[in-house]
């Protein structure tokens, strides 16, 4: 570790745009919300946008689909988000996610467990995989990458081994009713839960006292374990958390999908799990987070992709004005951001 | 080396002459059979699961049945990538902006049901084409290739290939789609069948990326070019890389079968390096899919549910859209063949397999 | 012979070394098609593209940054190679350095965006990573690019006993980047600035086009894996580079790179890319069951790092 001095000069220099952090963490705070407020600005602008050209983005069964997509990605996201907080990161969401998944299928559809049980095997399933990823990083001090990027293969694996991929198709009718079901006509329970997630994490990492040990140890890690934070055991308890959440959006998809298989997570919920926290202010190098940033970050890519869609922007094409109006939005962000600090220095 | 450019050109207008034929076949059979279709204001999409070279004759296929059934609108629109849920968001978006019929190939065999679900539960008629959705689902119909009974066939052909005898190796696709563990289990019964005879030294799976099959591929013929007698590939990917390092080896010796049309499997049957190829009939499915999907959508026919359907491992309701085997011998005229199947079962389709008003 | 011993455990990629010469051997032990002359050279070649695409993110992890466009880029370069190619009829020895050089243009691209908009590189990456596929496939419409010149087929495919044509490219580059890295004033800026971006600063070294350097290099190399995944294909396609991402970081990263920046290893880089090789070559030779490639692999890496790392305690260089 002889780079944490480093590290340390690195961090500071990021230290003016997050949102929730323990050393000044009331001009953090400000600072970070008046990011979170441009960039929900700028969803709110595409919005505009998007329904005045295309009548159809506003239609009740567009605004369920977006709202339900949205739900999964954000608490894929916090999944995410809660390993940087810690300064780590977690590349075997996607297989926590799945193992998680097939678990549930396995105890709803062959062992005929009632669905509470189902959903409670599931959870403690990622909750126990994201401890042993804690465990392994704490124990050995070999870096979260590579120990989370082996044990993806390994949760995979042993997901294949043990269900030969073998998909689950015939679960109790009520999990897909609940994944169907629409609120007053255009809006998925499923949002209700990634938003309730939200608030709960908020809380945690705003109003207690081992989200502040969290972020610290994130910040930096000597400093932390020198002014008595347990750092191991909390980077193993935001590993348990990140494979709880993870398991969360696992049974969600299941719930969307109304059928548990083993093609859901892996390497496709990596980018999404990382452009959530990253967009919304959570810093890769650990000690802050961004709650309410994650939420809005995975709003605009939402946004974008099923505005386009709803556009018909050309087929192929589509990624690239996917890609270019993603990069304005983060630019508009920032150049906002940055008249913002030019005006409110000039005053002084 | 792989392709003389002559020859590509030649392959090239051979494949726009046969699809200019078809089109014009089909659009007389249609109006012999069906008589004058009425414009119908249906909107139709077809939809693949991502982007992928065996679904670009859906492109015009949807022109064609637009054109020839008088159809207001049938648009091949593509995922941008090859994910489900990116599959199901656009079916979404596209039924929010009022898309009256979808013809999908399901990103997933389980996965894509929820959404037919939905369409159904909006009185949106949708058909798996190409591949079927796994039973209990809300699919209309499955008009593609029974991937079970295309992979069992393949292996027949293979073990026809070697002369009864040898040891094969199964070259599959993704691990965690359904359709592989069918395949897995198809060429294993066929195998089993010959008593002895043929052996199944390895399956070889994951090889749905190009660069992941090239590596996969060549490491198992370098640790056993020689005890290998013969190799089947169930997926596209694979089979095109296999066509291209058996070139590279040089190699007449190994049989192989592979799945799909591609230029790289054509020409290297046609130099006597691949045994064979097991075709689809990606534009009848298209072509087909879009003529039942107007009919069920403007609400003048159901499924007739006593009809003749084909029973498969996935699907009560299943219809062939057309396997043969392509071999030096039909190289040329394996298209005619398809566009005839394609005729029949489109000229015969309303009587077979709907009630109409 | 302890002390050399204690010496060569030192180094940090030892582990790494010593984890490549067990497995071969074991692999020798348990097949005999390890050691043919053809297997040699299938090994050989599926390491070229792997190896430039893992030096295309060291490079920007040398600075501190990432690159998720890799293999979007690679991506976009292979498919203009191949059209220009194909399409507009331009020689090889033209089309080949175009489309190299635009990928270093995209490389630039990804530079002057995150430095002169100060966004996070992660973003701005991934924005671009959409960009460019969105071109590849706008162009491509997913079919590939088949009629490639034969003189760039061959050297795809073509060897000199067990050794690859193709690897000519990689070594270049091994040497070239190494020399860069450890020789020249803008390659010592490069983990300069990674290392420590204040000091480097106060010491007179521009950051940003520091930056810009080295995402330019990350592009042009990702360029090359790029062309040389196109020869060993024998075809454009469409899909090369999609699943390059975790790759370009595992390598690296194994290879004793800090995702923080300042510190990375021409040679440890190497020595990973030929570790994983060697694992996705022994699984096929030893037919594990495909359904226990995932769970093998896993367990392989592990037992990599954990020799490594059991190394590291042992010699103290924690």
């Amino acid at each position: 570790m002889a780079d944490v001095p480093v590290n340390f000069f690195h961090r500071q220099s990021h230290m003016t745009d997050e949102t929730i952090s323990t050393e000044r963490s009331r001009r953090g705070f400000f600072a970070g919300a008046s990011a979170q407020i441009g960039l929900f600005a700028i969803v709110a602008l595409l919005w505009v946008i998007f329904s005045t050209l295309a009548p159809g983005f506003t239609s009740p069964i567009n605004l369920f689909g977006i709202g339900r997509s949205l739900a999964v990605d954000i608490v894929i996201g916090f999944s995410q988000m809660v390993v940087l907080a810690t300064g780590g990161m977690n590349l075997a969401v996607g297989s926590i996610g799945v193992c998680a998944v097939m678990l549930t299928g396995f105890l709803l559809q062959d062992a005929g467990m009632p669905i509470p049980v189902a959903l409670a095997g599931g959870l403690l399933l990622g909750g126990a995989l994201g401890w042993l990823n804690g465990f392994a990083i704490v124990k050995t001090g070999v870096n979260a990458f590579i120990i989370t990027l082996a044990s993806a293969s390994l949760f995979l694996g042993a997901m294949l081994i043990l269900s030969k991929a073998v998909p689950y198709n015939t679960l109790p009718p009520e999990v897909g009713q609940f994944g169907r079901m629409r609120i007053w006509g255009y809006v998925s329970p499923l949002l209700f839960i990634a938003i309730a997630i939200g608030a709960a994490l908020y809380v945690l990492y705003r109003h207690t006292l081992l989200g502040r040990q969290i972020l610290a140890a994130g910040a930096n890690p000597r400093a932390a374990e020198m002014s008595g934070v347990p750092v191991g055991r909390v980077i193993i308890i935001s590993h348990t958390l990140s494979g709880l959440l993870a398991a969360t959006a696992g049974i969600m998809l299941v719930a969307r999908l109304g059928a548990a298989m083993p093609s859901v997570g892996g390497e496709d919920w990596l980018l999404p799990s990382f452009l959530g926290p990253v967009l919304g202010g959570t810093l890769l190098a650990g000690g802050s987070v961004a709650v309410i940033g994650t939420m809005i970050g995975a709003a605009l890519v939402t946004t974008i992709r099923s505005g386009l869609l709803v556009l018909q922007v050309g087929n192929f094409w589509l990624q690239l004005f996917l890609g270019l109006i993603l990069l304005a939005a983060v630019m508009a962000d920032r150049y906002r951001g940055v008249f913002l600090e030019r005006r409110s220095l000039g005053r002084k | 080396m792989v392709l003389a450019r002559e020859e590509f050109m030649k392959l090239l207008c051979d494949a726009i002459r046969g699809l200019a034929a078809s089109s014009i076949l089909a659009g007389l059979a249609t109006f012999g059979v069906v008589g004058l279709a009425q414009a119908s204001d249906n909107k139709i999409a077809l939809i693949p699961g991502g982007p992928h070279p065996y679904f670009a004759p859906w492109e015009q296929a949807a022109a064609d049945a637009k054109k020839d059934f008088g159809i207001a609108a049938v648009d091949f629109k593509v995922p941008q990538e090859w994910k489900l849920n990116l599959q199901t968001e656009l079916v979404e978006s596209l039924a929010a902006q009022g898309y009256t019929a979808f013809g999908i190939f399901p990103g997933d065999a389980v996965g894509i049901n929820s959404t037919m679900t939905e369409l159904k539960d909006s009185s949106i008629p949708s058909a798996a084409l190409a591949g079927c959705a796994q039973d209990p689902t809300d699919a209309a119909f499955c008009l593609g290739t029974d991937v079970y009974n295309s992979a069992y066939l393949g292996t027949k052909e293979l073990i026809k290939a070697m002369g009864g005898k040898g040891a094969i190796v199964h070259l599959a696709g993704l691990l965690v789609d359904p359709n592989t563990t069918l395949r897995v289990k198809a060429v294993e019964t066929a195998v089993g069948e010959t008593n002895g005879e043929v052996t199944l030294l390895q399956t070889v799976a994951d090889t749905d990326a190009q660069e992941a099959a090239d590596q996969k591929i060549n490491a198992l013929l370098a640790a056993q070019k020689d005890e290998i007698g013969g190799m089947i590939a169930t997926g596209y990917i694979p089979s095109v890389v296999a066509s291209k390092s058996l070139r590279t080896l040089g190699d007449k010796r190994i049989k192989f079968i592979g799945i799909d049309d591609d230029p790289i499997v054509l020409e290297a049957i046609k130099d006597g390096f691949v045994a064979g190829t097991m075709a689809q009939n990606p534009y009848g499915q298209g072509y087909i899919g879009a003529y039942v999907l107007d009919l069920l959508a403007g609400g003048g026919c159901t499924i007739k549910e006593d009809a003749t359907w084909i029973e498969t491992p996935q699907t009560k309701r299943f219809i062939d859209s057309g396997t043969l085997v392509i071999n030096a011998d039909n190289l040329t005229t394996y298209k005619d063949d398809l566009k005839k199947v394609t005729t029949d079962i489109q000229s015969s389709f309303k009587d077979k397999y709907l009630t109409c008003k | 012979m302890n002390s050399l011993l204690r010496r060569f455990l030192m180094v940090e990629w030892s582990g790494i070394l010593a984890a490549i010469i067990l497995g071969s051997a074991l692999l020798a032990w348990l097949s005999p098609a390890f050691l043919t002359e053809f297997n040699i050279y299938v090994m050989l070649r599926s390491f070229c593209v792997a190896l430039l695409v893992g030096f295309a993110q060291m490079v920007t992890l040398a600075v501190g940054q990432m690159n998720i466009s890799v293999g979007a880029l690679g991506g976009l370069v292979a498919v203009l190679a191949g059209g220009m190619m194909e399409k507009l009829g331009v020689p090889m020895i033209l089309a080949i350095p175009a489309a190299i050089a635009i990928g270093a243009l995209c490389g630039l691209l990804n530079g002057v965006l995150t430095e002169r908009t100060g966004i996070n590189g992660f973003i701005i990456t991934l924005a671009t990573a959409s960009a460019f596929t969105g071109i590849n496939l706008g162009i491509t419409q997913s079919i590939p690019f088949y009629n490639m010149p034969p003189g760039l087929v061959a050297f795809g495919s073509d060897r000199f006993f067990a050794f690859p044509y193709l690897m000519i490219a990689p070594i270049i580059a091994t040497i070239l980047l190494g020399l860069f890295l450890s020789r020249t004033v803008p390659g010592r800026h490069l983990l300069a600035v990674g290392g420590n971006p204040h000091a480097a600063e106060l010491s007179g070294i521009s950051r940003g086009r520091i930056t810009i350097l080295a995402h330019t290099l990350s592009g042009t190399l990702a360029a090359c894996a790029a062309i040389l995944a196109v020869a060993q294909l024998g075809s454009a396609q469409p899909t090369i580079g999609s699943d390059w991402l975790l790759l370009s970081f595992a390598a690296p990263i194994i290879g004793g790179a800090a995702l923080t920046g300042g510190h990375v290893s021409v040679l440890g880089t190497t020595l990973a890319v030929i570790l994983i090789a060697l694992i996705e070559n022994g699984m096929v030779l030893a037919k594990v069951d495909p359904y226990w490639v995932q769970f093998v692999l896993g367990a392989l890496i592990l037992a990599a790092v954990w020799l490594n790392r059991w190394r590291a305690v042992k010699t103290g260089t924690d």
